[in-house]
């Protein structure tokens, strides 16, 4: 056990310097000038040369980038090009935000597919319906969900308003109604995903002996499925689950837009928008590590469990 | 058939012919700006025209084009990539399999539609990169499954007789091993179309797609977003197309199993 | 006069749909205190620093939080503010101002003579960098201190237009010892005297003000708090506003306006002239450089379509960026006519290779994004090639100043003196001279207009710079916008101001 974690930590290390290297080689070289970007298109050479050297802009990618990692690793990611504002501010209050709307979607995505398609085993008539639920969870558009949504429950019935977010300070009722919306669309999102993988699992232990012997011994067919397949079937949803924590930042992006919510996937948008690399980087840089942890976390919890799946590695 | 394959394969006509036949089958040109905007519903606006006096009917079928382009691009790059890595490493096995499992594993965790965001940002919201990117991020997933696919055939007996009778590797895989596979491949293009129709049109949606005046079903929605109390049809329209489009390759793909 | 006239004409039918409609009429003017205004605006704010504010949406929450030394009226003309009075000397080359002695800083210091010096020497400094330091620099040579309650400015030379200039960013008054208190980060930690006080600022979506109890104007303001939240456009403010989550959205186009009218909570007021919409280029540069393919597209455009998409009729074509109604506004001037054929004659006889593409620069703004997908059509339709390139709205303006975009629309609202919009944008030197617009003719025609303060004189000078400003077409003027100021009912004292800009200081919100 303590062999396998250290290999795959050492795996894991330099996977992210790889990844933050090719991200921010990329973004230096494809966006252009910061030097022009930061002065103008008038900018003498001069001008240009000595920013580019007050900043390092001129030294080959790889000294810079030892820089901005070292930097980062102190939590200095430099400032926003657009707002002059310090990115760790930036960013500080929009992280909150998502993983507030991303844990709760989880969760409630979690409860929904296990509770959905554990139904159908005892009644069978159900089993169109949520098969139904999951190909739409599966495939429709974040974006059109939300937009039906906000029209249905906000626009024609007046039960909701129309954005994702307000503060605390406006009172926990008012901020959670704000966030029902978000929530359920998000929901959605996991929810397709969620239910391929208890489905599958749950499939699989639903053949095993001791369903058979607890059929045999009288027990009623929602028991059954309740009591004891789900509670062997749900792991694998959980570290799925767990992965997509990692995928925190993809999932929200589009939420967050059409609620106006400003979160950490907005705060993406919007600095790519305005070609502000030092926020780029920094939330690019976040969404790596983030995934990488949390697979790494994933899989060794998956691994705890079933011993077969270390061995096979 | 299947009642899930029939229906996926329909809808799929449905937006084939569209994209196909575009310029015969929509009443209006997309692109010219009218002189009634923001007209609801009406027999000779079926869905209403938008700001700019267009045809919104119209511009949903032209839609078709650019997104299926898109998705099928996607999907036709991540099969170029993967299934050739996919075959090497399932195949060959040994220090081929480990380096190309690592590469693997590195991104097939990374989220598609934050990379797609930085990369096209980087290289420009055109049709021809959308598809370059998702294929790209789609691959790692092919690979896999083409490799444990080519793993699983690799015991069969065929293979073993085909070996002992001296056949090449490149001879085997393409005589033995992708017949067995192509089914699975098939299966996963589609899914890989679907997704990247998903993704791209969420990317228009952002802002950061095709520019305007094409017309793209993400881009409308996002334009028809702002008029949703009075015609919603100018954002749900186009958004419809997006979920019906997406559900149907998706359901072709998954009826395979 | 006919200015006055119109202002009061819009205000009168604003006031007059307020009192007409049943259930909700309050019969007396009676400011009522307390409540919170929840305004939906169009976030592209920057920074909170009058100092270094270039954006648009930053000017009204500006207005709450800092004074000006000087007031303008809803006809331009000048008012008593943080100066209670002031007067020429020397030629009118030195003007003092008389200060008030009883304000103080959010923060607690003082307003006074050496605060107001430090403010116009804060922003001449080139370290500074701040954009308005150009036109008060050109003009001013040294500030001075006279006594605790009197600041003396020297001029270069007489220079009528400083007074409206201090009516704006450059006359905003902030607290010396906070900026030396937050150095860079005074941006997002404003302190003025205003009367309204900072109180927090979640970036791209909010921005909370509070009462501020120590404000100089007894009695005022009359609400407790001004909450700004960020909407993506005018319509899903509107959509805001039915639901009552918001009070207040500015920039509402005749379309929306259409969709408001039937709503029983909101009352809408027409702006008598809206924003000034233009096409601007890069004069000095290749392919703009050439006349004849700049006097081609001004023919190619059709604004009365612009005019009847974008706008539903309510708009004005414009022929220059002065609309008619004020003292300075061209009498007889050169203007390009919709005429695609002549416009094809002129494109060819300009020699330039229509098979290159023309990259125009599509900002995600409604109204602005419309338009170029219009001017695209037309200048297709006379055989150029055009590109439309996205950018983000919150970028696209600070770039566009800033010279980094070639062909773009642009606009602008209007400023109390005329030399504020024409020296900003057609001298050589002026600070918002993206086109980069040159003609010596036009630079002495500015500095004679600028030193002189008799009205007949000045108006003669603009005209001869308007006659070659259509000429030489830095821009291809549009139209003014129609728009539309909507509002709870509940909002009661909103004066419309010439520049466009909201003054929340005056509202109150009956119960």
């Amino acid at each position: 056990m303590g062999a396998h974690l250290i290999r795959r930590i050492s795996l894991m290390i330099p996977n992210v310097f790889i990844l933050t290297f090719l991200l921010f080689s990329g973004v230096t070289t494809f966006l252009g000038s910061p030097a022009a970007l930061m002065l103008g298109e008038e900018a003498s050479p001069e001008a240009i040369r000595q920013i580019n050297e007050k900043f390092g802009f001129d030294r080959p990618v790889l000294t810079q980038y030892a820089n901005w990692v070292a930097n980062a690793a102190t939590g200095d990611f430099g400032r926003s090009y657009s707002t002059q504002q310090s990115v760790g501010a930036m960013i500080l209050p929009a992280l909150p935000m998502t993983l507030e709307l991303s844990a709760w979607a989880i969760i409630l995505a979690v409860a929904a597919a296990t509770i959905i398609n554990s139904i159908p085993f005892a009644r069978k008539s159900v089993e169109g319906i949520s098969s139904l639920l999951c190909i739409i969870g599966i495939t429709i558009p974040n974006f059109f969900l939300g937009i039906c949504f906000i029209y249905i429950l906000s626009v024609r019935l007046r039960w909701l308003p129309t954005t994702g977010w307000v503060p605390w300070s406006s009172g926990i009722g008012s901020h959670l109604t704000h966030l029902i919306m978000p929530v359920l669309t998000l929901t959605a999102f996991y929810f397709g995903s969620f239910s391929l993988i208890y489905k599958a699992e749950y499939r699989a232990i639903s053949q095993q002996l001791f369903v058979k012997v607890a059929r045999a011994k009288g027990l009623g067919e929602i028991a059954i499925s309740f009591k004891h397949i789900l509670p062997n079937s749900i792991l694998p949803v959980i570290t799925y689950a767990g992965l997509s924590l990692g995928q925190l930042v993809g999932g929200a992006v589009v939420t967050e837009s059409v609620f106006s919510m400003p979160g950490i996937g907005r705060l993406l948008v919007n600095s790519i928008g305005a070609r502000d690399f030092p926020v780029m980087l920094a939330i690019g840089m976040i969404v790596i590590v983030g995934v990488m942890i949390m697979n790494l976390l994933a899989d060794l919890l998956y691994g705890l469990v079933n011993p077969v799946v270390r061995l096979a590695d | 058939m299947t009642a899930k394959r029939k229906i996926g394969l329909m809808l799929i006509a449905l937006v084939a012919i569209c994209g196909l036949f575009a310029p015969y089958l929509a009443p209006f040109n997309p692109v010219s700006s009218g002189i009634d905007p923001l007209e609801g519903a009406s027999a000779r606006h079926w869905l209403g025209t938008d700001p700019l006096g267009r045809d919104v009917l119209s511009r949903v079928i032209y839609g078709a084009r650019i997104s299926l382009m898109v998705g099928i691009g996607a999907a036709l790059i991540a099969a170029v990539i993967g299934v050739p890595v996919g075959l090497m490493a399932g195949y060959f096995r040994g220090r081929i399999d480990l380096v190309l499992v690592q590469i693997i594993d590195i991104f097939i965790a990374l989220p598609g539609l934050v990379l797609a965001l930085i990369v096209t940002a980087m290289l420009g919201a055109k049709a021809l990169n959308l598809a370059l990117v998702l294929g790209f991020v789609s691959s790692p997933t092919v690979a896999r499954l083409v490799r444990g696919q080519a793993l699983q055939v690799r015991q069969t007996a065929y293979v073993e007789a085909a070996r002992a009778a001296g056949g090449g590797p490149a001879w085997i895989m393409v005589r033995h091993v992708w017949p067995n596979i192509m089914r699975t491949v098939s299966a996963q293009f589609a899914i890989t179309v679907s997704y990247a129709i998903f993704t791209s049109a969420s990317l228009s949606f952002l802002g950061l797609g095709v520019p305007p005046p094409t017309p793209d079903w993400g881009g409308m929605v996002r334009e028809g977003f702002e008029y949703l109390s009075v015609l919603p049809l100018l954002s749900l329209g186009p958004g419809a197309a997006v979920a019906v489009t997406v559900m149907a390759f998706y359901l072709i793909g998954s009826s395979v199993e | 006069m006919v200015r006055i006239a119109k202002a009061g004409g819009a205000f009168l039918m604003g006031l007059a749909l307020f009192l007409w409609v049943p259930g909700g009429a309050v019969k007396a003017a009676e400011p009522v205190k307390g409540g919170t205004l929840n305004v939906g605006f169009f976030d592209d704010t920057k920074t909170l620093d009058p100092v270094y504010s270039v954006a648009l949406s930053e000017r009204q929450i500006l207005f709450l939080m800092f004074d000006n030394l000087i007031d303008i009226g809803p006809d331009f003309s000048l008012k008593p503010s943080l100066a209670t009075s002031w007067e020429y000397q020397n030629g009118e080359k030195r003007i003092l101002l008389h200060l008030r002695a009883d304000v103080k800083f959010h923060d607690g210091t003082d307003f006074d003579a050496d605060a107001v010096k430090w403010n116009l020497d804060w922003r001449m400094l080139p370290e500074t960098n701040s954009p308005a330091r150009s036109q008060l620099a050109s003009a001013i040579d040294n500030v001075e201190v006279v006594d605790k309650a009197t600041v003396a400015i020297n001029l270069k030379q007489p220079f009528p237009p400083l007074l409206s200039l201090l009516t704006d960013r450059a006359g905003l008054m902030e607290s010396p010892a906070a900026v030396k208190k937050y150095g860079k980060d005074f941006g997002g930690n404003p302190v003025g005297t205003g009367p309204f006080v900072f109180k927090s600022w979640t970036r791209g979506s909010r921005i909370e003000l509070e009462r501020n109890s120590a404000y100089w104007q007894k009695g005022q303001p009359y609400l407790d708090r001004v909450i700004f939240s960020d909407i993506s456009t005018a319509v899903v403010g509107s959509q805001r506003l039915t639901t009552g989550e918001l009070d207040f959205v500015a920039q509402i186009t005749p379309q929306n306006a259409r969709l408001l009218e039937s709503s029983p909570d909101i009352k809408l007021v027409q702006i008598s002239v809206g924003n000034w919409y233009a096409l601007q280029w890069h004069w000095d540069k290749p392919p703009f450089s050439n006349a004849k393919l700049r006097q081609a597209v001004a023919q190619a455009v059709d604004r009365q379509k612009i005019n009847a998409l974008l706008w539903s009729g309510k708009g004005r074509i414009a022929n220059s960026e002065t609309p008619p109604g004020l003292w300075w506004s061209p009498s007889d001037q050169e203007h390009y006519s919709y005429d695609p054929a002549q416009a094809k004659k002129l494109l060819a006889e300009s020699g330039y290779d229509t098979a290159i593409e023309i990259p125009l620069s599509a900002p995600s703004d409604t109204a602005l994004r419309q338009l170029v997908q219009l001017v695209k059509e037309n200048l297709e339709a006379i055989g150029l090639k055009v590109r439309l390139e996205p950018i983000a709205q919150s970028e696209w303006y600070a770039r566009a100043v800033a010279k980094q975009i070639n062909f773009t629309p642009m606009r602008w609202t209007l400023r109390a003196d005329p030399d504020g919009l024409i020296q900003f944008l057609f001298d050589t030197k002026g600070a918002a001279n993206s086109t980069g617009y040159s003609n010596p003719e036009v630079d002495k025609l500015i500095a004679q207009a600028r030193g002189t303060s008799d009205i007949a004189t000045r108006k003669n000078i603009y005209d001869q710079i308007h006659q070659y400003i259509a000429e030489d077409l830095p821009y291809v003027s549009l139209a003014f916008s129609g728009e539309f100021v909507a509002m709870n009912k509940k909002v009661d004292g909103f004066v419309q101001m010439p520049d466009l800009i909201p003054r929340y200081r005056t509202l109150w919100k009956n119960q």
